[in-house]
């Protein structure tokens, strides 16, 4: 038997595998079978109708998107068969029927493949003469989408949209018959992170975006190939702008990517590029102190921001904070300046503090050869530590569901929670927050016995060592939560088991901020700061006799910098009241160091500052991004912005040259030509060793009654991206807090209780989710939620909180939890 | 008789002339001037008395209304997208039931034609599906800026209906007229359904038990949904 | 100006303004610049049917150095623009450009590497008429809003073209 097969389309004989659609085989061909339902990523269900082909020999015409090829067939589409094509114009005619022809109204008018297909394969006259199906319309599913009953064609792509890729099957088809309709349950809103996609595959103007509702036609639209900056995805997308504004942002297809999707926050998280609060001029504070700071044109703010780099001619300690969504030349400038310019190795792409280990973790995951995404589809064994992944890289999510779905991947989470994965899971190895690196060094152990120590590791933790031993090339991936060490405990386990490792972060470029040694201790190109020839080499391609000793991370920075030993923060990007976890330690620096930042939008940092230089959103530079798995993406502006800002590498070059100084290029190209000259380095540093972890061990077991905070935020938060986008902020999941039954049950709270969390003098009251997916022990708290009183919450990542139940009538439910660890 | 010689000669005279007239070139050449000169002069006199244009001329647009004071024009854009100089620039928006402009759900927010661009070729007036868009007789728009040539939607709507209201009209009373916007030339004709979309707080999604009558009884009832009854 | 001493200030220069407006703004004396389609629809502006002369600007000069206005009738070539611009620059003072047809006013519906995209890029204009090609009656109501526009021009305003 072989696995190919040979038929004949139109007279075309194609050998194609076996299992291949007739629709899919005619594509090679390049006939393009006209087609509704079908869709290349989704399972064949011939809703439609609209494919149907003329096979000889068969009793009648079959839907090509539905039947596999089989050998020696003859298949006659409507190019060549008189029974395919009145087939197709009659189901086209069927089709349109109850469609209410508004197309001038639509949407979808311009680029609506039911409008294409009826004028290319249509009839142009409808024998239908009485009165259409009604229904009321538009219907909001979400407060994104809004459903056009009438116009939709039933085919089922966007339910089966919710049920195979993204898995939120609130969106579904009810009825029967001519009544039939798409329509969400009664009681579940149409709740997804995805729901865009299902906008963008409907194939007639059925499911519309509320954000882009009669914005513009397709012709109106200047379209940009682009690369989302919301999180590390790194999706392919295109910016549709009309007069200088963006109106619409689509996936673009990648398929070693995000294939066709992308999620909600990179779909319509755009308004902040127009917002009221966006940054159009750069602000200075006035000397005296206490005042907000006023709009000034460029020349006084840089005036200004030399003379609190440079009082005396000589520049002041100063630490820069570049946070980690700058594109990677300007994360190539920013550490150049610093390095050169200021003299400084103080510098920090993290907003969180990270344990000391960790730079040489990443460090050494830098230079290695990561997971990708397909490494992900095709290992079979996935293990995630410390991440939420629908909340953190939604893309990546899709893809662990894709892999979970269709080839039965295992899923493995080690960490405290794991959100919407938990679903998924195949095996859970719950652990402290933070404490991720004993467990993930106890499946290293139970990977190297030979069944003499078995009885040392937990039946669940031979299990899992068992099945990543049973698959070629498992894959771990870790968060940016991970506690100390975890990197490098799975970086030594992938290593052991021949498969790949990868560290998600949050941010759009954290990882390019690493390959350009945007942190102390790193520099770029993969070199070390504490290597004396790579050193040297950084020193000379950047003309300076010796690089600045090795500098501070950011808990250190802010720590100085509150003492006034650090007396200024150039930030870049960096929003420090919202993002660090410790307020105190912010609150202190802010007031005694000078601040300069850059940013898009007003925040509460800016307001701190002295001056303020606005810069470029993502859709109005140019650059390259490099996402979670290394792939580095270029990608060019789609609109112009604002008159007066400037991409954050200008203003660095125009500084260096009010100080003296010269960076060596003035241009994109210049940088990339600089990064060139110290490209990265073939290096393959080992993972740091295990550290000795018997008395954090003991520490978990110290049985008070407090339990370990588990912050991060969640995917639509009070971010940058949700600024001015009214619609994506709605449909952000409620800010709630998660507990483990077993800590929920002493306290008497179920499912929607409101729940007070206290840390320290901070405090947070909201409802509780009880799942057994959070670890025992911990308490899941959101960071920069939506929720009020957001600035004053216990959110730094392993605190020691307690948790109490609001009283709600009853007097026993308030008191604090007894939590047996 | 001694008249008659003189008579005689100016008879021979005028029949030479005459003979010169239409027998010799040059003769032939004078004829014609000398015949204009007797009729009457063909100049229009136009800004005193202007020629009337042909019925179907191309003159300036105007945006019609119906006749309850409705604009015709729901802002498709598919005038901007027949326009082959890229004169025409709309701007789209959603009918809210406070405030409604057209039938259906969309209205034209801003519509500017620029006639510094404008060739009047009429591609525009063929694409308009609601017959929004026609073109008056009127020629006379010339302007020493560029900007004056830029007409924007103020200037090319018609004027209310006698009686009719400006609008934007409340969609209560617009429901409450009844009026067939489409004169019965559409199979269905549109409701005025889209006034607004449910807001997405209030989740009542309307399974097929509500969904509304197959046939309705009257023109009225068109586009009157279940569970959009207005207080 | 002795003249303006004994008298209350201003009525001489007034009245003398008015005047040479007047005469200026009738015997407007157009030169031939015909470029393109629109050439046509001017020549019978000056034809016996739409008669220009009534408007004291029965003579097309061949010459720019006779000519007050040029009628710019028809989509200004690159290739053409620097010979317009010299023609004008040969005009005399006082001087005015009329521009005929979209083509001429903003490129039309021509936009392309081609044409310039409106004559103002090369001449101040000072009056613009649209219309593909504008019929006679659109020029002369562009010619007489000309007019209106040149009588109520001063000398300072001139002066400074």
């Amino acid at each position: 038997m072989t696995d190919t097969v040979t038929l004949t389309i139109d007279g075309k004989e194609i050998t194609v595998p076996k299992g291949t659609l007739l629709i899919r085989a005619a594509e090679q061909l390049g006939t393009i079978i006209p087609r509704f339902c079908d869709h290349p990523l989704l399972d064949p269900v011939g809703a439609c109708r609209q494919c149907i082909v003329e096979v000889e020999g068969q009793r009648k015409p079959m839907t090509a998107c539905t039947t596999e090829a089989a050998d020696g067939w003859v298949v006659n589409t409507h190019l060549t068969s008189d029974v395919a094509r009145t087939a197709q114009e009659g189901q086209l005619e069927f089709l349109l029927i109850n469609h209410p022809l508004d197309c001038p109204m639509c949407d979808k008018g311009g680029e609506c493949p039911l409008q294409d297909q009826a004028m290319a394969h249509g009839n142009h006259h409808s024998r239908f003469v009485d009165e259409k199906r009604k229904y009321d319309k538009p219907v909001a599913v979400s407060a994104q989408v809004l459903l056009d009953r009438e116009r939709c064609v039933l085919c089922a792509r966007c339910t089966r949209f919710s049920d195979q890729v993204s898995g939120d099957p609130f969106i579904e088809l009810f009825e029967r018959g001519a009544l039939e309709q798409v329509a969400i349950y009664e009681d579940e809103p149409y709740e997804s992170y995805f729901s865009g996609n299902v906008i963008q595959i409907c194939p007639v103007g059925a499911l519309t975006s509320t954000s882009y509702r009669f914005k513009a036609r397709p012709f109106d639209l200047r379209s940009t190939p682009s690369v989302c900056d919301g999180c590390s995805a790194g999706c392919s997308q295109t910016v549709q702008a009309r007069r200088g504004q963006v109106e619409r942002q689509l996936a673009r297809t990648n398929m070693a990517v995000n294939e066709m999707w992308n999620c909600d926050k990179g779909r319509f998280g755009y308004g902040h590029l127009t917002a009221d609060t966006r940054l159009t001029s750069p602000l200075v504070r006035s000397d005296d102190d206490g005042e907000e700071p006023v709009a000034a044109d460029w020349a006084t703010a840089l005036t200004r921001v030399r003379s609190i780099l440079a009082p005396d001619g000589e520049v002041v300690p100063t630490a820069v904070l570049s946070g980690g969504r700058l594109p990677d030349e300007d994360a190539y400038v920013a550490g150049k300046f610093a390095r050169t310019v200021l003299g400084t190795d103080d510098v920090d792409f993290r907003t969180r503090f990270a344990p000391a280990s960790e730079g040489d973790a990443l460090a050494a995951l830098a230079g290695r050869d990561t997971a990708t995404y397909d490494d992900v589809e095709q290992a079979g064994v996935v293990l995630t530590v410390g991440l939420d992944p629908e909340e953190e890289v939604p893309i990546l999510y899709l893809r662990l569901r894709k892999a979970w779905r269709n080839t039965k991947a295992r899923l493995v989470s080690v960490g405290a929670s794991s959100g919407s994965l938990a679903e998924l899971l195949w095996r859970r190895l719950p652990t402290d927050v933070g404490a991720e690196a004993a467990v993930l060094d106890d499946l290293a152990r139970a990977l190297d016995r030979d069944g003499d120590d078995a009885d040392q590791s937990s039946p669940m933790v031979a299990e899992v060592a068992d099945a990543l031993g049973s698959v070629d090339r498992p894959v771990v991936l870790v968060g940016e939560r991970a506690g100390d060490g975890a990197l490098a405990a799975a970086g030594r386990l992938a290593d052991a088991l021949g498969g790949k490792v990868a560290w998600v972060p949050r941010r759009s470029n954290a990882r390019g901020a690493l390959d350009q040694g945007l942190a102390a201790g790193l520099l770029p190109g993969l070199r070390r700061h504490d290597d004396d020839t790579q050193r040297a080499e950084v020193a000379a391609a950047w003309g300076l006799d010796e690089l600045p000793t090795r500098g501070r991370d950011l808990h250190e920075i802010l720590t100085l910098a509150g003492k006034g030993k650090i007396k200024v923060l150039y930030l870049l990007g960096v929003d420090l009241v919202r993002d660090v976890a410790d307020q105190r330690l912010v609150d202190k620096a802010l007031r005694r160091a000078t601040v300069i930042t850059h940013d898009i939008v007003a925040n509460a940092t800016t307001a701190h500052a002295d001056v303020v230089l606005p810069v470029t959103a993502s859709q109005e530079r140019a650059g390259t991004r490099t996402n979670w798995e290394g792939r580095r993406q270029q990608f060019r502006p789609g609109v112009a912005g604002p008159q007066l800002v400037q991409h954050d590498w200008e203003i660095l070059v125009q500084v260096t040259g009010m100080l003296g100084h010269d960076l060596g290029f003035t241009d994109l190209d210049g940088i990339r030509a600089d990064m060139a000259a110290l490209a990265p380095i073939d290096t393959t540093p080992d993972w740091p060793a295990a550290a000795d972890r018997s008395d954090t061990a003991a520490a978990a077991d110290d049985g008070d009654d407090t339990l370990t905070a588990d912050v991060y935020p969640l995917l639509l938060d009070n971010g940058v991206h949700q600024v001015n986008a009214p619609d994506l902020a709605a449909t952000a999941h409620d800010p709630h807090l998660r507990l483990h039954p077993d800590d929920a049950a002493p306290l008497g709270v179920s499912d929607g209780d409101e729940v007070t969390v206290t840390g320290g003098k901070a405090e947070l009251t909201l409802p509780v989710r009880v799942t057994p997916d959070q670890a025992a022990g911990t308490v899941f708290v959101p960071a920069n939620s939506t929720a009020p009183d957001q600035v004053d919450n216990p959110r730094h990542l392993g605190d020691r909180v307690t948790v109490a139940a609001v009283a709600s009538g009853s007097a026993t439910a308030d008191q604090p939890v007894e939590v047996n660890a | 008789m001694e008249f008659l010689g003189p008579i005689l000669f100016l008879l021979l005279v005028v029949v030479l002339v005459g003979i010169a007239l239409n027998t010799t070139v040059l003769g032939r050449g004078m004829a014609m001037p000398l015949r204009q000169m007797l009729k009457k002069p063909s100049t229009s006199q136009y800004p005193e008395q202007p020629r009337p244009v042909t019925p179907r001329f191309h003159g300036r647009h105007q945006l019609n209304r119906y006749d309850d004071g409705l604009e015709k024009c729901i802002g498709c854009e598919l005038c901007a997208w027949a326009c082959p100089a890229d004169a025409i620039y709309v701007q789209g928006a959603n009918n809210t039931l406070e405030a409604r402009w057209s039938p259906g759900e969309r209205y034209a927010e801003d519509y500017q034609i620029n006639y510094s661009r404008c060739i009047l070729c009429g591609l525009c007036i063929e694409a308009c599906p609601t017959r929004a868009l026609t073109m008056t007789h009127d020629y006379e728009f010339s302007s020493d800026t560029r900007r004056g040539l830029v007409y924007t939607k103020d200037m090319l709507l018609a004027p209310a209906p006698e009686g009719a209201p400006d609008t934007p009209h409340r969609d209560k009373d617009v429901r409450e007229r009844g009026h067939n916007y489409y004169g019965g030339k559409a199979v269905s004709p549109p409701g005025l359904h889209g006034g607004d979309h449910l807001p997405a707080t209030a989740r009542t999604m309307s399974r097929a038990s509500q969904v509304l009558p197959m046939a309705p009884e009257s023109e009225a009832d068109w586009g009157d949904a279940p569970g959009r009854e207005e207080d | 100006m002795g003249l303006e001493e004994n008298l209350p200030s201003g009525i001489l220069l007034t009245n003398l303004e008015k005047f040479v407006n007047y005469s200026r703004s009738a015997s407007l004396w157009p030169a031939t610049f015909g470029l393109a389609c629109c050439a046509i629809e001017m020549m019978s502006m000056g034809g016996p049917r739409h008669d220009a002369a009534r408007f004291g600007m029965e003579v097309f000069r061949a010459s720019p150095r006779q000519a007050d206005l040029m009628i710019v009738a028809g989509r200004v070539s690159n290739k053409m623009a620097p010979v317009l611009r010299r023609i004008y620059d040969q005009m005399s003072d006082p001087k005015w450009v009329l521009s005929m047809g979209v083509c001429a006013t903003s490129g039309g519906m021509f936009n392309n590497y081609a044409i310039v995209q409106g004559v103002d890029h090369v001449v101040p204009v000072d009056m613009y008429v649209p219309g593909c090609p504008p019929r006679p009656e659109m020029l002369l109501d562009g010619i007489l809003k000309l007019h209106a526009k040149i009588r109520g021009e001063t000398f300072v305003e001139q002066g400074s073209k």
